[in-house]
């Protein structure tokens, strides 16, 4: 049975991951640990970015939005009744948040559906255009919620952010949510909804002489995306402990985007090499930021130099390698096993 | 609030407004010519003033040469900016294109930074510039009354240009089919490239102002303004010149009153000019001045 | 006497100041396949796309097995038993030919997300129901052996028979066809013929498809409407088609212009 070979290669893999986070929280350095955070999370941001710009086509620039809504979420249920009464000093946060307090997992899941919940609202209008009005709509709905974080006091302490949050994410947390997210996405990649999101990405007016209700369609990939972007902005704000409005900005959406390109719009598989690839590339090219002594020669850091780095690495790959590392295959079991025996994929 | 006071905020909004008209202009001749939103753009403002500030504060240049290099050197890396990331694009999808633009623009932000440093710089003010005249009581900041007045001679040169000139003709012909302005000999290459520059020399003016309103210069500061311009393009009707214009004064002149009027909402600003964005594609896509250049996609 | 499915009640269609069809009429009766046709913009697709629900008529109402569906949306108007391919081939390029097909079934999915995400039995039972049903079909039309190739990997004549296939999986009652000759060459065009007959047949379908080429339609439909500039002209049998003045003038009009 082909299915049944399948799956138990899927979950040999995922237990051989499981197998490497284990050794990885016991034998790596607390910097290695923390880029693998860093990873899974944004391996969970990008592939729910993926979801929605690669497979279902809609070109969209909200991510850092998303973040935003489930990093102030996750951080405002966790943050105790006594944290933040100290902490909002401009004025005295709503009652009933201030009151509100739960544990780490309860609080994801709730950035998350609130997150996801944004972002069904948000669908409506936004998939009323297409093309690159959507993306400029979304960047300004990424936008507006950087403005609204900033002037809305009461609920997230306005500029000054919010501090001090209690740091559970840890190594396992990133790695059972990464997995999560790669497994239900990539079910649903792989289910008669990804394919519908396929014909809408190649032809919307057919799709829709389908029979299929391309909003529904849209809407099922942006609130899934949604979701994770939401739980995995509670990871990340429990990871850097500080959050505030200028904290995810343009720039986080810009990375997504770097990653699900190099990986290939559409692929998921593709986006987890990706990932791995541009958070560690970004992480060695930090070095040219950093000041340097080199037989006594000192060379200044230069910051800025990594994102231009990488907008030329953009450019170029838009350029000459548009498809990414996977253009829209994904890699598979079967492909394995086809390419072993020489057959055709 | 009394009358002077409103006469006042008019005047500068319409100043703020024809700011984002200049570079409104930009976006909507890009948009009309190759269906890209240029999202360099705004980005081309900020090298506009930093091209300004290194000929009045480093190379000690007069103000109006130092004005006049940079809008020239501005529309030049935009013209090498098309040639180089979007060119090779132009039978691409138009998301592979989009997605150049980004890539350029935090391109151009961050080689800003790596060369001028992240830190604000003071923008030095010709004096010209400074001051402010009294009209029967009523102080106008002299900036508030030049710029305007400088946005509209430029958008009649702009005009002139498009209506009167060979090439002016070709690029707004371009917008409708690019093969007959191919069959009828002109270089549909260099008509692009000029669009580019045009744009880029407007929105290099549109910065210089900006700087001389706001005159601490960072290398970020083109985006807000950037994308307020856009919304301020598709409000007018992409693809229309007047358009842009007026969609600027539109989105300029309603900022500065709303805030005016209710000072509450001061903080949210920033957030108006989508909402505006929002609103117009949703009940009139096509703007105000603008055809329905979408259409063509069905 | 058989049903009138399809039946069209003055529709005007105007963009700004144009009328683009006006007060046209028509009723299709079932199991027949009747033909439009006109010289280039006449208004043929306007028709074709005010049916489908693309456009909504300015004036007038279509009643599809005596339900109103005037304004409907496209996609509710496929449930309702109407399907449609489109003049230059609209397959979905990055999906296999199966793939495709199975779009089609999209409309009357029997299981929901959460079995796709929990891989329920449902979901197992319903997605291999789905692919047996595409690969009969396929089967049906003769492309079984190509569902796995990507569709934009098969030649032209092929491609437009897997659209057609895809529309058949939606479970037509009615199938409009805009122009499906179009770019074919005579071979590819009589093997077209065959083929719309053969599923027409097989699948108990009533046909309304819309064409340039006279002489496609004149030896495949039974009844014919011409439409110039907007307006119904004629409608009847091929022969008085044929020989009718006003359709010779337009069709002569067209040539000369």
């Amino acid at each position: 049975m082909k299915i049944d070979r399948n799956n138990i290669l899927t979950i040999l893999a995922i237990l051989v991951f499981f197998l490497f986070v284990w050794w990885g929280s016991n034998h790596l350095t607390a910097y290695a640990v923390r880029v693998w955070e860093d990873t899974l999370i944004f391996l969970m941001l990008s592939a729910g970015y993926n979801l929605i710009n690669g497979v279902t086509g809609q070109f969209s620039l909200e991510p850092n939005g998303f973040v935003a809504i489930g990093a102030y979420v996750t951080a405002i249920l966790i943050l105790t009744p006594a944290q933040k009464e100290s902490m909002f000093i401009i004025e005295p946060m709503v009652p009933w948040l201030a009151n509100l307090h739960m544990s780490f997992l309860p609080a994801l899941i709730i950035g998350g559906i609130v997150t996801a919940f944004v972002g069904f609202l948000l669908g409506f209008p936004v998939f009323r255009v297409r093309g690159d009005y959507l993306a400029i709509v979304t960047l300004g709905f990424g936008l507006t919620i950087r403005v609204v974080s900033n002037n809305t006091i009461t609920i997230t302490n306005g500029s000054l952010g919010l501090k001090g949050l209690p740091t559970y994410t840890n190594i396992w947390w990133c790695a059972v949510w990464a997995v999560i997210a790669m497994i239900v996405i990539m079910r649903i990649v792989d289910s008669a909804f990804g394919r519908a999101m396929k014909a809408v990405r190649d032809d919307e007016d057919a799709a829709i002489a389908m029979g299929i209700n391309t909003l529904w369609i849209k809407q099922i990939a942006f609130v899934t995306a949604a979701f994770f972007e939401g739980v995995g902005g509670g990871l990340l704000a429990s990871l850097i402990t500080i959050i505030s409005p200028t904290v995810f900005t343009f720039f986080l959406t810009f990375e997504l985007l770097i990653i699900i390109v190099v990986g290939g719009l559409g692929s998921m598989t593709g986006t987890a090499l990706a990932t791995v690839v541009v958070v560690w590339g970004s992480e060695l090219l930090r070095v040219v930021e950093q000041p340097m002594n080199i037989f006594g020669l000192h060379i200044p850091g230069i910051p800025g130099m990594r994102m231009v780095v990488f907008s030329i690495l953009l450019i170029i790959m838009m350029i000459f390698a548009r498809e990414g590392i996977m253009g829209q295959k994904e890699f598979s079991w079967d492909w394995i096993f086809n390419k072993i025996k020489g057959k055709r994929a | 609030m009394d009358l002077t006071i409103i006469l006042q905020q008019l005047v500068n909004g319409v100043s703020l407004g024809s700011l984002y008209g200049l570079v409104a202009i930009g976006y909507t001749m890009v948009y009309g010519v190759i269906r890209l939103i240029n999202f360099a753009h705004g980005d081309i403002m900020m090298v506009g003033m930093y091209f300004a500030f290194t000929g009045i504060a480093m190379m000690f240049l007069p103000w109006w040469a130092a004005f006049l290099l940079s809008m020239l050197a501005s529309a030049l890396v935009g013209v090498i900016v098309d040639r180089v990331a979007y060119k090779p694009l132009r039978n691409a999808s138009r998301i592979s294109a989009l997605i150049t633009a980004i890539g350029v623009s935090f391109f151009l932000e961050n080689s800003f930074l790596v060369i001028y440093g992240g830190v604000p710089k003071a923008f030095p003010i010709p004096s010209v510039f400074n001051g402010a005249i009294n009209i029967h009581s009523v102080i106008f900041p002299n900036i508030a009354i030049i710029t305007p007045i400088v946005a509209i001679v430029f958008l009649l040169i702009l005009l002139f240009i498009l209506h009167k000139t060979k090439y002016g003709m070709a690029m707004r012909a371009l917008s409708f089919d690019i093969d007959t302005v191919r069959i009828m000999g002109i270089n549909v290459d260099l008509v692009i490239s000029l669009v580019f520059a045009l744009g880029s020399f407007l929105a290099a003016l549109g910065g210089i102002f900006w700087a001389m309103r706001y005159p601490a210069i960072n290398p970020l500061i083109g985006i807000m303004p950037g994308l307020k311009a856009f919304a301020a393009a598709v409000l007018g009707g992409i693809g229309s010149v007047t358009g842009a214009a007026l969609g600027g004064f539109i989105i300029g002149v309603t900022e500065i009153l709303v805030v005016a009027l209710f000072p509450a909402l001061a903080g949210y600003k920033d957030a108006f000019a989508f909402l505006f964005l929002i609103f117009v594609l949703l009940f009139k896509p096509t703007g105000i001045l603008g055809e329905d250049l979408e259409r063509g996609r069905f | 006497m058989s049903e009138v499915i399809l039946k069209c009640d003055k529709l005007t269609m105007r963009f700004g100041g144009l009328t683009a069809v006006r007060d046209f009429s028509i009723e299709i009766k079932e199991h027949m396949i009747f033909g439009l046709i006109g010289p280039n913009g006449a208004g043929k697709t306007t028709a074709f796309n005010m049916i489908t629900g693309n456009l909504t008529p300015t004036e007038g109402k279509i009643h599809f097995y005596g339900q109103d569906i005037t304004g409907l949306k496209p996609y509710k108007i496929v449930s309702l038993g109407m399907a449609r391919t489109f003049q230059n081939i609209r397959l979905f390029s990055n999906l296999s030919v199966l793939g495709n097909v199975l779009t089609g079934f999209h409309h009357k999915l029997k299981y929901n997300l959460i079995d796709a995400i929990l891989r329920t039995p449902r979901f197992y039972k319903y997605e291999n129901e789905m692919k047996e049903a595409g690969m009969a079909l396929l089967e049906s039309v003769r492309l079984a052996d190509k569902a796995d190739f990507k569709a934009s990997e098969l030649p032209y004549g092929e491609r437009r028979k897997v659209e057609i296939a895809r529309a058949l999986a939606t479970g037509p009652k009615l199938l409009l066809l805009d122009e499906p000759a179009a770019g074919m060459n005579p071979q590819e065009t009589l093997d077209l013929m065959y083929f719309i007959r053969e599923i027409k047949d097989k699948f108990n379908l009533t046909v309304f498809l819309i064409e340039h080429d006279m002489k496609f339609v004149m030896n495949l439909c039974e009844t014919i409407a011409v439409l110039d500039h907007g307006v119904k002209i004629a409608e009847g049998k091929p022969e008085e088609i044929r020989t009718n003045p006003d359709v010779i003038k337009a069709y002569l009009g067209d040539i000369n212009a």
